[in-house]
């Protein structure tokens, strides 16, 4: 019998790409499409770029009656709502800075979504991700980056460990975008050239700050000072949830040289800013951390990290300081680092594994 | 070929259907029924033949069939047609009608009509002295369904008809659902609108028909032609009225013999599954019901995978409606009747129909169980309150 595969499709170029190249390798193909965000208020206008909407659905529709795989619309609002939004909102609040693109991953694509797959007797789940997953002679999992280094999204994929790189596809990896969308008109696919999504599936408009006040009762909105290094108040703001630590627009504070975010205190309510030199920190503590291959790393290694999704990988050395605690030290001084952003570590194209930034170490 | 449980959405095209259009469609002259000339005298016979059967399906007079296109076009012609033409201001309806009568309704409620949806009970059922009570003066239509195409209850009619005779009202009952299930004689009923689907009967799909009560007078809702004695206008669907006509008429010869032996098929997947199950539950009731729908609620999982898990394996079910993504959302008339929402997402409808066969309700018998097993153990749910997330996620 052909081994099944659940490709989880978002009506984009990329899940049906993966989805024709899997039915091509000899699988057994059902796609699903993940109903996550919860409906937006009728008549609001659509924006292009986002996903989860109906036209999105319709074009993964339209794409397995292509291909001829079953295909359907899968209902996760529940399980994103509790395993995804709420952590956005409450990320905010409490001063940091979520990547929801990550907890979904971990928490829907290769979590709950494996469950779905299990109940319909798939073997695998595929996803139209740009990374690459290969077992290595030891027969040990490799999470790498993507050939196409300009798509590469394996940082958002960096809490997958061995049982879910075991059961995970990723089609694409070895492919270029510009390839892909050949592919995808080569396969006469009605969504060949629809522009990619680029914003938070939930929050179409970009505007974090009013979702968080939307998913918050408002006593829980932390109002308070913009503060200099030496406590001084340059400023009020009306809520931490405006701010992300290294951010320079929107500050409210007039000043002759730049100004940047340097730490949130959610507590006081406090944004403390400073010119860019205070900005660069030694290191950071990280936590959630999880690696791909523990059995193959020391517990202090070398490594490039990376602190933001399009940053380059900076080098430092990481010390495991418990079961999913790391301290990672930058070789030279590094840039802002954010709390509540993924900290990923790689060796080469390898991904070694990360976490989420707790805090910078002081200087 | 995969086994076939979802009737009450549609049934497939009977033999006899098939080979009447067939038939006629190597013949076809694309004449119009309402041209003048011998090929157009020749359709509108064609016409007619079909009115009388469908007519004769309900012991009506030929006259008062308007064709349609199709169950939901029929029950906006009788709201909206009996609505416009009444100076009253108030309709009696239930909560669990179909798509078609409660979205026109809301419709009228915003154009000012004073909309009442008597509630059923927990098994579906609809206590006649509940709609009756509203049924005054001012009610210018009362609109029921004869059976809930979800769960299958048959309502009680009688003492409704009276009610609205006393108090002048037109009575609409829509028989979409139960036409092949059990006699329809109009007259038996004692209303004055009915509603047909020729689909749900084995018919063509884009074909129904709306039997008006001959002195009754409705406002025509698609404008155009005399076609249909004013109230319909558009050229007929001559192809679709053939297979009305034949679908009713092979329904007439056939449904004692067939709603005895879906009857009982449906009883015996029943049975086994409530073995096989435990805390698997029937929604509905048990006698008072169109035999061939089964609405149960599965403990422990999500319809949703259930169907999707059914249909990998061949079984195609269906649950509550789809959404505009094709997504399924809990079945309105499961959360009427009192059910959470955590129970109507863990709810299926099988529904039987001519085509079951014996083989297919005893291997469904077997897959449904094992389907649930499997689904139970991948993706367990509580079956309490808390809607739908998952319980002991793998991590």
């Amino acid at each position: 019998m052909k081994p099944r595969v659940l490709v989880a499709m978002s009506g984009g170029v990329d899940s049906s790409v993966a989805a024709a190249l899997l039915r091509d390798q000899g699988y057994d193909v059902v796609g699903v499409a993940m109903r996550l965000a919860p409906e937006r208020p009728p008549g609001e206008a659509r924006r292009r770029g986002t996903c989860c909407s109906h036209d999105d659905f319709e074009d993964a529709r339209r794409v397995a009656e292509r291909l001829d795989f079953p295909f359907y619309v899968v209902d996760l609002r529940a399980d994103f709502a509790a395993r995804v939004m709420d952590n956005f909102a409450a990320e905010y609040l409490r001063g940091r800075t979520p990547n929801p693109c990550v907890m979904c991953n971990r928490e829907i694509k290769f979590d709950r979504l494996w469950q779905r797959a299990r109940a319909l007797q798939a073997d695998f789940i595929a996803t139209g991700h740009y990374a690459r997953i290969a077992a290595g002679a030891d027969g040990i999992f490799r999470l790498r980056r993507a050939a196409d280094e300009a798509k590469d999204q394996s940082y958002f994929l960096f809490s997958l460990q061995q049982r879910e790189l075991a059961r995970t596809l990723f089609p694409l990896g070895a492919m270029t975008k510009h390839e892909a969308r050949a592919r995808a008109r080569a396969l006469g696919l009605v969504n060949a050239d629809k522009p990619e999504s680029q914003e938070i599936c939930f929050v179409p408009d970009g505007n974090y700050a009013a979702h968080v006040e939307r998913a918050t009762p408002a006593d829980a909105i932390r109002a308070g000072r913009i503060v200099d290094d030496a406590g001084r108040t340059l400023a009020r703001h009306a809520g931490i949830h405006h701010f992300t630590v290294g951010q320079r627009r929107g500050l409210g504070v007039a000043s002759s040289e730049p100004l940047y975010v340097r730490a949130i205190d959610a507590a006081s309510g406090d944004v403390t800013v400073g010119t860019r030199g205070g900005l660069s920190a030694p290191g950071l503590i990280a936590k959630q951390v999880s690696l791909v291959s523990p059995q193959r790393l020391d517990y202090k290694f070398k490594a490039e990290v990376k602190i933001r999704y399009r940053n380059p990988g900076i080098p430092a050395t990481i010390e495991l300081t418990g079961t999913d605690r790391a301290e990672v030290r930058f070789v030279e001084s590094g840039p802002a680092v954010t709390p509540g952003q993924a900290c990923v570590f790689y060796r080469g194209d390898e991904v070694l594994g990360g976490g989420f930034i707790e805090q910078a170490l002081a200087g | 070929m995969p086994i076939y449980l979802d009737h009450n959405a549609g049934a497939p095209m009977r033999p006899t259907v098939r080979a009447a259009l067939t038939e006629f469609l190597a013949r076809e002259t694309g004449a119009n029924p309402a041209s003048i000339h011998r090929s157009g005298q020749r359709a509108r016979r064609e016409l007619e033949r079909a009115r009388e059967r469908v007519a004769r399906l309900l012991g009506a007079p030929t006259r008062s069939i308007v064709f349609t296109s199709g169950g939901t076009e029929a029950n906006n012609l009788a709201i909206f047609g009996a609505a416009r033409l009444s100076a009253r201001r108030q309709i009696v309806t239930t909560a669990i009608e179909h798509s078609s009568i409660l979205a026109p309704l809301t419709a009228l409620e915003s154009a000012g009509f004073e909309i009442v949806r008597v509630a059923p009970d927990s098994d579906g059922l609809v206590n006649p002295d509940a709609i009756t009570r509203h049924v005054g003066a001012e009610t210018a239509l009362v609109t029921l369904g004869l059976a809930n195409a979800e769960v299958g209850a048959i309502q009680t009619i009688a003492p409704v008809t009276e009610a609205a005779r006393r108090a002048g009202a037109l009575l609409h009952l829509d028989a979409a659902q139960v036409a092949g299930r059990i006699p329809l004689a109009v007259d038996d009923f004692g209303c004055d609108l009915m509603a047909l689907s020729a689909h749900k009967l084995g018919g063509p799909g884009g074909s129904g028909a709306l039997y008006v009560r001959p002195g009754n007078a409705l406002a025509p809702v698609m404008l155009g032609g005399p076609q249909e004695t004013g109230l319909r206008a558009g050229t007929p669907n001559l192809a679709g009225a053939i297979g009305f006509g034949v679908a009713a008429e092979t329904v007439m010869g056939a449904l004692e013999e067939e709603s005895i032996r879906v009857g009982a098929l449906s009883a015996q997947l029943l049975e086994r599954l409530l073995l096989a199950i435990p805390g698997l539950r029937l929604n509905g009731p048990r006698r008072e019901r169109i035999q061939n729908t089964l609405n149960l609620t599965f403990p422990y999982v999500l319809g949703e995978t259930m169907l999707i898990a059914l249909d990998l394996e061949g079984v195609e079910v269906s649950m509550g409606s789809a959404c505009a993504a094709g997504a399924v959302e809990p079945s309105h008339v499961l959360l009427a009747m009192g059910r959470d929402p955590a129970a109507a997402r863990s709810s299926l409808r099988i529904s039987l129909g001519w085509s079951t066969t014996a083989a297919e309700i005893a291997r469904a018998g077997e897959l449904i169980p094992l389907v649930w097993r499997r689904v139970v153990a991948a993706e367990p749910v509580s079956s309490a309150e808390s809607a739908a997330t998952t319980v002991g996620a793998a991590r």
